[in-house]
């Protein structure tokens, strides 16, 4: 390692150091504060079993949730991802898009979702506009990222076939940009699954709502019960997502068959 | 726009489809592609174009369709400045199947929705946005994929074809445009030997059966000697020698700023 690495990482440690002394981290109320955990872990351990069916359904409507803010979500981010595509838009129309988009990506949708249980009340419909919200501001983006990385081999021989742009964008850029599409609507639908769990804390419906009341009660025990449903949801959705992954997509690329590992 | 009216001209505009007259191409406007060319490409005749990689080929095609503007001298097809910027040009553009190098498919549609793209310029945008054909463009489309011996994949993915059936595939395209004029970029270069030459069959019988003009570049020159009859070779971004070939006989013979010993040796290269 040279001397200019060392000092580098010197610097970064200092940085550290200074940042955690200004923002007020302090060790040791952590080691004096861990028996606390130890107390929470324990009482977590006490399951009550007689909310299995609560938090079943509390997470199916969740899920539900998740699914409708994705699904709108990616229905309104595909002709928007096509304005804000910087190789088929004018830029008075791609600029301020981008922006837009920019802006509903700033914030996380648990801030959007009580924005929205103002407008229109406690509930889960609060929570699926949040989400929609979100998932416009972030497939667009991957979606008209993946428009402005096409081969331009097609857009070029169809121009001299004198196609039009509605025809161009129909017959070329939607097929050449889709393949990652339906890898952007999993991870996206995944991460939203993830989030919907938490926006029951804003009052805008989902298992949450469960979540942070038993917490504020101090009931470890049924908040338990109700984590550890998100925590296996959220695992089967991944293994579900990644079997998908591997079956249409890599395929739809390729086209040829994936080679899976075999222990 | 210089337009020259067709009707006074009418004998000769049954001659001709493409006409070059001294024309200099340059990308960046320092150095020129090509040099001072001139050629007159007949009606049904089959023009080949040879020369090496840089040498300007794939420029020639490009200044004929209108994707490039001469920076200096006269492009003319069917007596019209091919100018993608102007409207009614881009109506005639139609005519013209062009085949890039690259070939320019949509890897992940079907053979047949690849070949509906050359059919486009003729349907609604409406109509054509969901996929809503008219019973002839698709009776058309089969028809050109039965000749071009595609007919049984045409719901395949192209992305899963062999290299000779993506060629098959860009010309299908090509000839959905129902052209008059067929521009196809080194199609066969990169083809085995037998390919490319099944390849050139398809298109010497769609040429045939539609009575098309051919313009083709080509790396071979045996190639280019064996389906065409006219054979420009381009050296530098000059056009140094123009033959006319019938059968195994060369009946005509044009130089340019190529010497006889060079052109001996050239023809012995390939």
């Amino acid at each position: 390692m040279n001397p200019k690495n060392n000092l580098l990482i010197g610097a970064v440690i200092a940085i550290v150091v200074v940042m955690s002394y200004d923002v007020g981290v302090d060790p040791i109320a952590f080691a004096e504060g861990l028996p606390n955990l130890g107390i929470v872990l324990k009482e977590m351990t006490e399951f009550e079993s007689e909310h299995w069916g609560t938090a079943f359904w509390a997470m199916l409507e969740t899920i539900e949730m998740a699914f409708i803010g994705t699904i709108l979500g990616v229905v309104i981010s595909l002709p928007l991802s096509i304005f804000a595509a910087r190789n088929i838009s004018s830029k008075y129309v791609y600029a301020p898009l981008r922006a837009l988009l920019a802006a509903t990506r700033t914030f996380p949708s648990i801030l959007w979702a009580i924005l929205f249980v103002i407008v229109v009340g406690l509930g889960p419909f609060a929570g699926i506009l949040a989400i929609t919200l979100y998932t416009i501001g972030f497939i667009s983006k991957l979606q008209y990222e993946s428009i402005e990385a096409i081969d331009y081999d097609p857009v070029e021989a169809t121009t001299a076939i004198g196609l039009s742009k509605l025809q161009l964008i129909r017959y070329v850029i939607i097929p050449e940009s889709a393949p990652h599409l339906l890898s952007q609507i999993l991870y996206m639908f995944d991460y939203n699954v993830r989030q919907t769990s938490i926006l029951g804390i804003v009052g805008a419906g989902g298992i949450g709502f469960y979540i942070i009341n038993y917490i504020k009660f101090f009931e470890y025990g049924k908040a338990a019960v109700f984590m550890l449903v998100v925590l296996i949801t959220v695992l089967i959705i991944d293994w579900v997502s990644v079997k998908i992954r591997d079956k249409y997509i890599m395929k739809a690329q390729h086209g040829q068959q994936v080679k899976v590992k075999t222990n | 726009m210089v337009t020259i009216n067709t009707a006074s001209f009418s004998s000769i505009a049954t001659l001709s489809v493409i006409q070059m007259r001294n024309v200099s191409a340059s990308y960046d406007s320092k150095s020129f592609v090509l040099k001072n060319v001139s050629m007159n490409v007949k009606r049904g005749s089959n023009y080949a174009i040879v020369g090496a990689s840089g040498s300007g080929k794939s420029t020639l095609l490009k200044l004929m369709n209108g994707m490039m503007i001469p920076s200096d001298g006269v492009v003319l097809y069917n007596y019209q400045k091919p100018d993608l910027k102007n409207k009614q040009y881009r109506k005639s553009i139609s005519k013209i199947g062009y085949i890039p190098q690259t070939l320019g498919l949509v890897k992940n549609s079907s053979v047949l929705d690849n070949v509906m793209i050359g059919g486009l310029p003729r349907l609604n945008s409406i109509n054509s946005f969901f996929k809503n054909f008219p019973k002839e463009e698709l009776q058309h489309a089969h028809d050109v994929l039965k000749l071009v011996g595609l007919d049984e994949k045409s719901n395949r993915k192209v992305h899963m074809l062999s290299g000779g059936e993506k060629r098959r595939v860009a010309i299908a395209r090509a000839l959905m445009q129902k052209p008059d004029i067929l521009l196809a970029d080194e199609i066969v270069s990169e083809l085995d030997a037998v390919t490319a030459r099944e390849i050139m069959d398809v298109i010497r019988d769609a040429q045939k059966k539609f009575n098309l003009t051919a313009i083709m570049i080509h790396h071979d020159m045996n190639l280019a000697l064996e389906y065409a009859n006219r054979v420009a070779v381009i050296k530098e971004g000059d056009k140094v020698l123009e033959i006319g070939v019938e059968g195994d006989k060369i009946i005509d013979f044009q130089t340019g700023d190529m010497s006889q010993k060079e052109i001996l040796e050239m023809y012995n290269e390939s």
